[in-house]
C-alpha cells in the first residue's frame, strides 16, 4: 500500500502527516497499544478528562462576543444567554485593551470609528460594572477578557473589584482570562507591549494570587487557537503550547511560592483551534491530554490524575471562513465543531459565518450557538465518550501527533525556549513557512477551498455586508474617561497608581496593587503608562 | 535617466528643503549609473557638514532597536537624525523585505527624523557607493547626523559601517557564533562596543573577554565598551557620551582627519575600479574584443599578450562613455 | 531586477500579521524591495511613502472603513501620482467605496498571483 492513487495525489493530513488508505492493528506503535486499555478519565488521558464525557456534562457553549459600548456588549452576552449560551465571554476593544491606552491616547483617535469594533471599550471599573450588570457571576463561567499578557491584569482586576462590590466572594468566583502570549506576540502583533519575560512575570503573579484568592479560577489560559490561526500546524500548536506551559511552571518552581500541582491544574485549561481536517482535529485533543499526562509526570513528577487532566477549550478555524459564499462557513463551523465534540472538549465557540467580514451579527452569532445545540441535541453524539477510541487510524494517527509535537517542543527547547523563541522570530518563521506552503498548495489546486478557488460560481449570490457595531462607541468613551477623571477620589488615584509603580519596580506580586488601583478608579491607560515607563516596550521581530 | 540638468534642479529643490526631492535623489543614488555621476558632481559645490555613526552587529543582536533608541536620545538633545536601514536583497530575485522600520516605530512622522531604508540590490563597486552617495546628499541637505545601520556578517555590509565617523559594534551577551566567527575583523573597525540586551545572563563573561580583547590595542584605539538595554532605553545617555567622547577624541588626535582621507581613497578605489570593470567589458563586447578573442581560439596570439594588448587599448581610448558607476544591467552598452 | 519599492502599512490597531507577511514575501520573491512600516496613522503613512520614495503603497486595513479612506486619502491628496491597492477584512461596502477613491481591494481569499500581478501592473513593470 502507498499514500498515493493513480493520479499521483499525495494523501497527507493538514499538517503534512502521509496518510494510508486504510490503518490496522499493526499501524498504532507498540508503545502506545499499552494505553488503548485505559477508559476515559483515567491515565493519560487520551480518552477524555472525566469518565463520564457529555452524559454528566455536555460541553459548555462559549461564544466570544463583544463591541460598543459596555452595555452593547451586556445586551450581546444576554442574547447569547438566552438563546443558550452556558458561559459568557466579556471581549474588550482592542485597540484600547491590546494597547492600555485610553481613548484620548492619540493613536486611539487617530483610528476613532474603529473603537468598539474588536469588543467593549472598558477603562475603569465602572465600565466594566456596566458590562457585568445583572450576569450571573456566581453560576457561570466567565471569559473575564484580558486575552493579552499585558491587558490581563487589568481585565481580571476589574471583573474581581465588580464582584467583590457586588458582595461576591473572590473565592466563589468561576472563570479565567487568557493572558495568552501568541495572539499579540505571533498573531496580531501590538504596536506596543511589555517585553515577553515581563508578560511571564505578570502571569506567574496572576498565577499565584488565584491560588491564594480565587481557587476556582483558571489564571492562565495558554491560547493554541493563535498559534494556529497564525499558521503553526497541528503538532506545532501542540509543541508551542507546551513549550509554553513549562515557562510558567519553571517560573513558579524557581519562585517556589506555590506548590506545583495547584500550578499545573492553574494552567491546565487550554484552547485549541478546530480547523478543517476532522480526523486530525479530533486526534490532536486526544494527544494533548496525552501529551500533558506525560509532561506533568516526568518533567515535574506530578501524577495526582485530578491534576494532570488537561482541559480543552475549542474555537473553529476563523481563517477558514471564506469571504466568499458566507453562508458555505456555516457547514465548515459544523464540521469544525463536530472534531471538536468528538476529540472530547470542555468547552466550544464556533466561529460567525461572517468572521471573514466583520465582528460576527446577532444572527452570525446565534447560528453558533444553534450549531452546537443541534449537535448537543440532535446527533446523540454525546451518549458515548470518545468515540473514535479503538480506530486504528485515529490512534495511530494521536501517536504521530504525540512524536511529531514532542519533537517541536525539543526544537523550541534549542532555541533557548517559547520565549526566546518568540522573540527571535524563530516561531513566525515557522507560522510564516506554513502560511506560504497553504497559499502555494491552493494554487496548484492541491488544497480546495470551495467557493474560493473552486466552485466560485454562485447561482444566488447572498451578500453578507459585515456587521458594523454601533457608532458611538468612541463619544461615549471619551465622554465617560472625563468624568471618572473628574469624579474620582483624584489623591486615591494618584496614590494607587504611586503604588502600582513601586511594586512594579520591586519582585513583588503585582496583583494586589491592581485591585487597589481598580478600586481607586485608576484607568487602563494610565496603567499602560506604567508599563511602558517601567517595563520599556517589546522587540518586535522582523521578517526578512 | 533624467539628465544632469534634472538631476541638478532635484539637487536645488532638495538642498531648498524638499524632503521628496531629497529621498527621490536618494532613489537616484541607489540606481546608480549617469544619474548618480552628475548627482556626484551636483552635490560638490553644496557644502555641508555631517557626521556619520555606524551601527553593524549580528542579526537578533538588537540594532534596529538600538539605532531607535539612539535616535531617540539624539533627538532629546535637539539634534536631527537620519537613518539609513541597509538590509540584503535576495541574490536569485533581487527583491527584499525591508522591515527595520517597525522597530523604528516611534519615529514615524517625525519631521526631524529621516529614514531610509536600503537593499544592497547587487552594486558593481559594491553597496558602500550607493550609501556614500546617500550620506553625501543627506550631508548637502543639511542632515547634521547620519547614522548607517548594517547587518555586520558579510565583507560589504561591514565596510558599509565601517566607513562611517563612529563605529558601533553591537553584541550580546555571550556574543554569539557570528560575532565569535567575525571577531578580528569588528575589533578591527570597532570605535565603541554595545552590549545590548544586557539584562541578560552573561555580560561580566562578555565584558571580560572584551576587555583582554581590547588589551591589544595601543591605548589610543581601545573602543570603550558600553552596556545598554535597548528596549528599555537603558545606557543610551552613556551611548551618547561614549559617541560625544569619540568624535571628540578623533577630531582633537586627527583621527578623524585620517580616516576620512582613507576612506575617501578606498571610495575612489572602489570607483576607479567599477568604471574600469565596465570599460573592459564594453571593450570585450566591441570589435576589438571579438578580435582577441578570435586571435586566442585559431593560436595565433598567446594568451597574456593578448590580456595586455586588451589593456593597452583600454587605457588609450578615450570612449569611457556609458563606462558609469551602477547597475550593471542598465549600464551594458 | 525591478529594483521598484512598496511600502506596506497597516492602518488599524488590531490587525492579523498573516496576510500582510504572506504578500510581503510574495513580492519580495517576485523581485520587489518591500517596505514594511507596521501600524501606522495617515500622515505617518504618506512621510514614510514620501522618504522611502515608493512606487506603490499597499494598505492592510480592517474595522471600520473611514479609517482607512482618511489614510487613502491623505495618499491621494499629498501623493496624487502613488497607486494603492489594499487588502484585509473589507466587506462589500468598504470595497465599493476604497474603489471608488482609485485603490485596488484585494479581500480574503485573494489569490498571490493577481496581488502579484496587480503590483506589477500598478509600478509599470507590465
Amino acid at each position: 500500500m502507498n499514500d498515493k492513487n493513480s493520479a499521483g495525489k499525495t494523501w497527507t493530513s493538514a499538517s503534512g502527516i502521509p496518510l494510508k488508505p486504510f490503518y490496522g492493528e499493526d499501524d498504532v506503535p507498540a508503545q502506545h497499544r499499552e494505553r488503548l486499555a485505559a477508559g476515559p478519565g483515567e491515565p493519560p488521558f487520551h480518552r477524555g478528562a472525566y469518565p463520564t464525557g457529555y452524559r454528566t456534562k455536555p460541553w459548555r457553549i462559549f461564544q466570544l462576543s463583544g463591541f460598543g459600548k459596555p452595555e452593547d456588549e451586556n445586551a450581546r452576552i444576554k442574547f447569547l444567554l438566552e438563546q443558550g449560551e452556558t458561559g459568557f465571554i466579556m471581549e474588550h476593544d482592542r485597540n484600547t485593551g491590546d494597547h492600555c491606552y485610553n481613548v484620548d491616547h492619540p493613536e486611539v483617535v487617530a483610528r476613532r470609528e474603529d473603537v468598539g469594533l474588536t469588543g467593549a471599550v472598558m477603562q475603569s471599573v465602572r465600565d466594566i460594572d456596566i458590562c457585568m450588570k445583572d450576569l450571573p457571576i456566581e453560576t457561570s463561567y466567565a471569559h473575564a477578557g484580558g486575552a493579552v499578557v499585558q491587558h490581563a491584569p487589568f481585565a481580571l482586576a476589574g471583573y474581581w473589584t465588580v464582584a467583590k462590590r457586588r458582595g461576591v466572594a473572590l473565592d466563589r468566583l468561576p472563570g479565567t482570562g487568557q493572558s495568552d502570549y501568541f495572539l499579540t506576540y505571533l498573531g496580531c502583533v501590538t504596536k506596543q507591549q511589555v517585553p515577553t519575560d515581563v508578560g511571564l512575570r505578570f502571569n506567574a503573579d496572576i498565577m499565584e494570587f488565584c491560588d491564594r484568592y480565587l481557587p476556582r479560577w483558571v489564571p492562565v489560559s495558554i491560547a493554541g487557537y493563535n498559534a494556529a490561526d497564525t499558521g503553526l500546524n497541528a503538532y506545532q500548536e501542540l509543541g508551542a503550547l507546551f513549550a509554553n506551559a513549562v515557562e510558567y511552571l519553571d517560573e513558579i518552581q524557581r519562585r517556589g511560592t506555590m506548590p506545583i500541582e495547584r500550578a499545573a491544574r492553574g494552567c491546565g485549561g487550554v484552547s485549541f483551534r478546530m480547523s478543517m481536517d476532522l480526523f486530525e482535529e479530533a486526534s490532536k485533543l486526544r494527544a494533548a491530554r496525552l501529551m500533558w499526562q506525560q509532561l506533568l509526570a516526568e518533567r515535574y513528577a506530578i501524577t495526582d490524575a485530578k491534576v494532570a487532566n488537561l482541559r480543552i477549550h475549542c474555537v473553529t478555524a476563523g481563517s477558514r471562513m471564506t469571504y466568499q459564499q458566507p453562508l458555505n462557513n456555516i457547514v465548515r463551523g459544523t464540521v469544525m465543531a463536530l472534531a471538536g465534540v468528538l476529540g472530547g472538549v470542555q468547552s466550544l465557540g464556533v466561529s460567525g459565518y461572517d468572521e471573514a467580514l466583520s465582528i460576527p451579527s446577532e444572527h452570525a452569532h446565534q447560528m453558533s450557538v444553534r450549531i452546537q445545540q443541534i449537535l448537543q441535541e440532535e446527533t446523540n453524539v454525546t451518549a458515548v465518550t470518545d468515540p473514535l477510541g479503538g480506530s486504528w487510524y485515529v490512534e495511530a494517527l494521536t501517536a504521530e501527533l504525540v512524536e511529531k509535537a514532542w519533537g517541536f517542543f525539543e526544537e523550541i527547547q534549542a532555541q533557548g525556549g517559547f520565549l526566546a523563541s518568540l522573540d527571535s522570530g524563530w516561531l513566525h518563521e515557522k507560522a510564516a513557512e506554513n502560511q506560504h506552503r497553504e497559499f502555494m498548495a491552493q494554487e496548484t489546486g492541491e488544497q480546495v477551498i470551495v467557493g474560493v478557488t473552486a466552485h466560485s460560481d454562485d447561482a444566488s449570490p447572498y451578500e453578507v455586508d459585515g456587521f458594523m457595531g454601533v457608532d458611538d462607541a468612541f463619544d461615549v468613551a471619551l465622554e465617560r474617561l472625563e468624568e471618572v477623571r473628574r469624579t474620582r477620589h483624584e489623591a486615591g488615584a494618584a496614590d494607587a497608581l504611586r503604588q502600582l509603580e513601586r511594586v512594579c519596580r520591586s519582585s513583588d506580586n503585582i496583583m494586589p496593587a491592581m485591585m487597589d488601583a481598580l478600586e481607586a478608579e485608576v484607568t487602563l491607560g494610565e496603567i499602560g503608562d506604567v508599563w511602558r515607563d517601567v517595563f520599556g516596550d517589546w522587540a518586535t521581530p522582523i521578517q526578512t | 535617466m533624467a539628465g544632469d540638468n534634472a538631476v541638478a534642479a532635484l539637487v536645488a529643490e532638495a538642498v531648498g528643503g524638499s524632503r521628496s526631492a531629497l529621498a527621490r535623489l536618494i532613489s537616484t543614488a541607489e540606481r546608480g549609473g549617469d544619474d548618480a555621476a552628475a548627482l556626484e558632481a551636483a552635490l560638490l559645490p553644496c557644502g555641508g557638514n555631517s557626521y556619520s555613526i555606524g551601527i553593524t552587529g549580528a542579526p537578533g543582536a538588537g540594532k534596529s532597536t538600538l539605532a531607535s533608541a539612539l535616535t531617540t536620545e539624539l533627538q532629546a538633545g535637539g539634534e536631527r537624525v537620519a537613518l539609513l536601514a541597509v538590509d540584503p536583497s535576495s541574490p536569485l530575485t533581487r527583491g527584499a523585505i525591508l522591515g527595520d522600520r517597525v522597530r523604528l516605530q516611534p519615529h514615524l512622522g517625525n519631521p526631524d527624523v529621516f529614514i531610509r531604508s536600503m537593499a544592497s540590490r547587487g552594486h558593481l563597486g559594491g553597496l558602500a557607493m550607493a550609501t556614500c552617495t546617500a550620506r553625501r546628499v543627506l550631508e548637502a541637505c543639511g542632515w547634521p547626523l547620519v547614522l548607517i545601520e548594517t547587518v555586520g556578517v558579510g565583507q560589504a555590509e561591514l565596510d558599509v559601517a565601517g566607513a562611517t565617523d563612529t563605529v558601533l559594534v553591537v553584541l550580546n551577551p555571550g556574543w554569539g557564533d557570528e560575532m565569535q566567527a567575525n571577531k578580528a575583523g569588528l575589533m578591527e573597525i570597532a570605535d565603541i562596543f554595545v552590549i545590548n540586551k544586557a539584562d541578560r545572563a552573561g555580560l561580566e563573561a562578555t565584558r571580560r573577554d572584551l576587555e583582554a580583547a581590547i588589551a591589544a590595542n595601543a591605548p589610543e584605539r581601545r573602543p570603550a565598551i558600553v552596556e545598554t538595554v535597548a528596549t528599555e532605553g537603558t545606557g543610551l545617555d552613556a551611548l551618547r557620551a561614549a559617541i560625544a567622547a569619540h568624535r571628540e577624541q578623533a577630531k582633537a588626535s586627527g583621527e578623524l582627519e585620517r580616516r576620512r582621507r582613507v576612506r575617501a581613497v578606498t571610495e575612489l578605489r572602489d570607483l576607479a575600479r567599477a568604471r574600469l570593470e565596465l570599460a573592459l567589458e564594453g571593450q570585450l563586447a566591441g570589435p576589438a574584443g571579438e578580435a582577441l578573442a578570435g586571435a586566442v581560439t585559431r593560436r595565433e596570439l598567446d594568451i597574456d599578450s593578448a590580456a595586455r594588448r586588451l589593456v593597452a587599448d583600454l587605457l588609450n581610448s578615450d570612449s569611457q562613455r556609458g563606462a558609469s558607476r551602477g547597475d550593471p544591467e542598465q549600464d551594458t552598452p | 531586477m525591478s529594483g521598484k519599492r512598496i511600502l506596506m502599512a497597516k492602518t488599524g490597531l488590531d490587525g492579523h500579521w498573516r496576510g500582510p507577511t504572506i504578500v510581503a514575501r510574495a513580492l519580495r520573491d517576485a523581485g520587489f524591495e518591500v517596505i514594511m512600516i507596521g501600524m501606522a496613522r495617515p500622515e505617518e503613512v504618506v512621510q514614510a511613502s514620501i522618504d522611502e520614495d515608493v512606487d506603490l503603497v499597499g494598505l492592510n486595513i480592517g474595522g471600520h472603513v473611514d479609517v482607512a479612506v482618511r489614510a487613502v486619502t491623505a495618499l491621494n491628496d499629498e501623493r496624487p501620482d502613488l497607486p494603492i491597492f489594499c487588502g484585509g477584512v473589507v466587506p462589500p461596502h468598504a470595497k465599493r467605496r476604497l474603489e471608488a477613491l482609485g485603490v485596488e481591494v484585494y479581500p480574503p481569499g485573494s489569490q498571490l498571483p493577481d496581488i502579484v500581478g496587480a503590483a506589477r501592473r500598478l509600478t509599470g513593470l507590465d
